[in-house]
């Protein structure tokens, strides 16, 4: 399995307006969390395409997380909905490729949120280490 | 006057016609009536070089559809991108005329001018395939060959020299020859989304060989059929409660058979193996796009998300270019096979693009190329 003291890498998608907020909360309540996460902002949940989470996935992310608004509280009115539809059809490929569950994540979360931004990190952190390294990641990288 | 739903057995008027037809010309007369008449201003047909080469022509000419008459099992070509942008008619199997709906979902072809006369498929061969059976399993060679035939699950192979040579499918199919993969697995044998669907299938008596039984599916169904009476080219008369079961029964046993081979023909994979299992393949691909390219459904264009994105320097352990494809036809894939075809690699393309498109439309109750009205579940992205 994975080497030891071996850290996943994550990649969050994380939204404008409310996790990435909730990225910043976590930080400001001085919530713990592992330093797994690489953030990327995006303005909306309904910009990440799956074209993103796949290349995170060859690029070397042991794991991807897809955050939003809550469903109704989209700052483009439904941007998360579109969201949603897609990400079921993203999940449903990656599982019939092969790749672990664990490894694709969405979540909505609040820019109040820090502390549940903080303990889905580290969830998916722990879920991870257990998985060990994912298996799209290219050699040479760690 | 024909209405909707009527079944009907028709021929070609003209004699020369109904003896090259494949089954009493009907189809080609059709096409010629409506070229002739103005209902259209293209057909676009296969123009016959030999037996396992024919090119797709969009022409005005009503010689040239009279004389592209005649089946051709072996030349797989989805026809559904002739039709984007013209007032056309156009012979398609069921593969051809989903690709056509689908492509209609996507605002690329206009149903409106768009007249799809289908018809019935038990499957077709690859060429280069079909060459290398005829020399292993019939002892023909290919050059010889001057007809083809399907009759009561046997291919049959004219030669020169009038000699008529027969072998059972399924045993073709074990040796390794036969259908293509994505037809042995095909459920869509009568072609019942098209406006007309035509075929031999329930032709019997004195007319078997030389009439097409054909059904009237919609209005333009209608149109096209009363078209080819008002010229004269055609001649129809209901078909007897017989030749109506018999047909049906023809397809269910079709349809059966693809059953049975979609069980055989996809392995059931272990969750720990799935990365294997398709990372294998797609280790031998060259990069060349040509699977994009003959894509009947892929309405992108040029510049589409999976080849601009894809770099050929990438070294990652799976093409990216592949898994957007993957996804992206998770809803709309016909398996018309026309990727593994042109594949230089010998990658199953289809098959592979299937094990996706399959579970996922299924678990939607939804089957690409049916009803225009069907939305495509990806498109609920837009919709919301």
């Amino acid at each position: 399995m994975a080497e030891e003291g071996w850290e996943p890498k994550i990649v969050a998608f994380c939204c404008n307006w409310c996790s990435y907020g909730g990225a910043d909360t976590a930080g400001m309540g001085r919530f713990q969390q592992p330093a797994s996460t690489r953030v990327i902002k995006v303005m909306c949940s309904g910009r990440i395409d799956p074209l993103h989470v796949f290349n995170a996935f060859l690029e070397g992310a042991d794991a991807v997380l897809v955050t939003g608004c809550h469903i109704g509280d989209c700052h483009y009115v439904n941007g998360n909905e579109k969201t949603e539809v897609r990400y079921e059809f993203l999940e449903e490929m990656l599982q019939q490729l092969g790749l672990e569950p664990d490894r694709l994540h969405l979540n909505w979360i609040s820019a109040s949120e820090g502390e549940r931004f903080a303990n889905f990190i580290t969830d998916v952190t722990a879920k991870v280490k257990e998985l060990g390294p994912s298996p799209l990641k290219p050699a040479g990288v760690k | 006057m024909v209405n909707v739903g009527d079944m009907l057995v028709g021929y070609a008027t003209n004699e020369d016609v109904r003896k090259r037809g494949a089954s009493g010309g009907l189809v080609t007369a059709v096409l010629a009536a409506a070229l002739e008449k103005g209902l259209v201003e293209n057909v676009v047909v296969m123009k016959h070089i030999n037996e396992f080469e024919a090119v797709p022509i969009i022409t005005d000419d009503v010689d040239e559809v009279l004389a592209s008459t005649g089946s051709l099992h072996s030349v797989p070509v989805n026809l559904a991108k002739y039709a984007m942008g013209r007032k056309v008619a156009m012979p398609a199997k069921p593969c051809d005329t989903q690709a056509v709906i689908e492509q209609a979902k996507r605002g690329m072809i206009d149903l409106d001018n768009t007249y799809v006369v289908g018809l019935n498929c038990g499957g077709s061969m690859h060429p280069v395939t079909t060459k290398k059976m005829l020399v292993e399993m019939y002892d023909i060679d290919p050059e010889d060959v001057v007809g083809e035939d399907i009759e009561k699950g046997k291919l049959i192979f004219k030669t020169k020299n009038g000699e008529e040579k027969a072998i059972a499918i399924d045993e073709l199919e074990e040796a390794g020859f036969g259908r293509r993969e994505s037809c042995r697995y095909c459920t869509l044998k009568i072609p019942v989304n098209a406006d007309l669907a035509c075929g031999n299938w329930g032709v019997i008596g004195d007319k078997a060989g030389s009439a097409t039984f054909c059904q009237v599916m919609n209005d333009k169904g209608v149109k096209l059929l009363d078209n080819a009476i008002e010229a004269g080219r055609i001649e129809v008369e209901p078909a007897s409660d017989k030749a109506i079961a018999i047909r049906a029964k023809v397809n269910d046993v079709m349809v059966n058979l693809g059953n049975t081979l979609e069980k055989e023909i996809f392995p059931e994979i272990p969750d720990a193996d799935r990365m294997q299992y398709y990372m294998e393949p797609m280790a031998d691909c060259i990069d060349c796009g040509a699977c994009k390219e003959v894509c009947p459904v892929c309405a992108c264009g040029e510049d589409s998300k999976c080849t601009m994105f894809h770099s050929l320097v990438d070294n990652y352990k799976m093409s990216m270019y592949h898994m957007v494809r993957l996804l992206h036809l998770s809803d709309s894939c016909i398996a018309c096979g026309q990727c593994s075809d042109v594949c230089p690699s010998d990658i199953p393309i289809t098959l592979l693009q299937s094990s996706f498109a399959i579970p996922s439309q299924r678990k939607r109750e939804y089957t690409p190329g049916m009803n225009v009205d069907d939305v495509p579940p990806f498109f609920e992205v837009i919709l919301k």
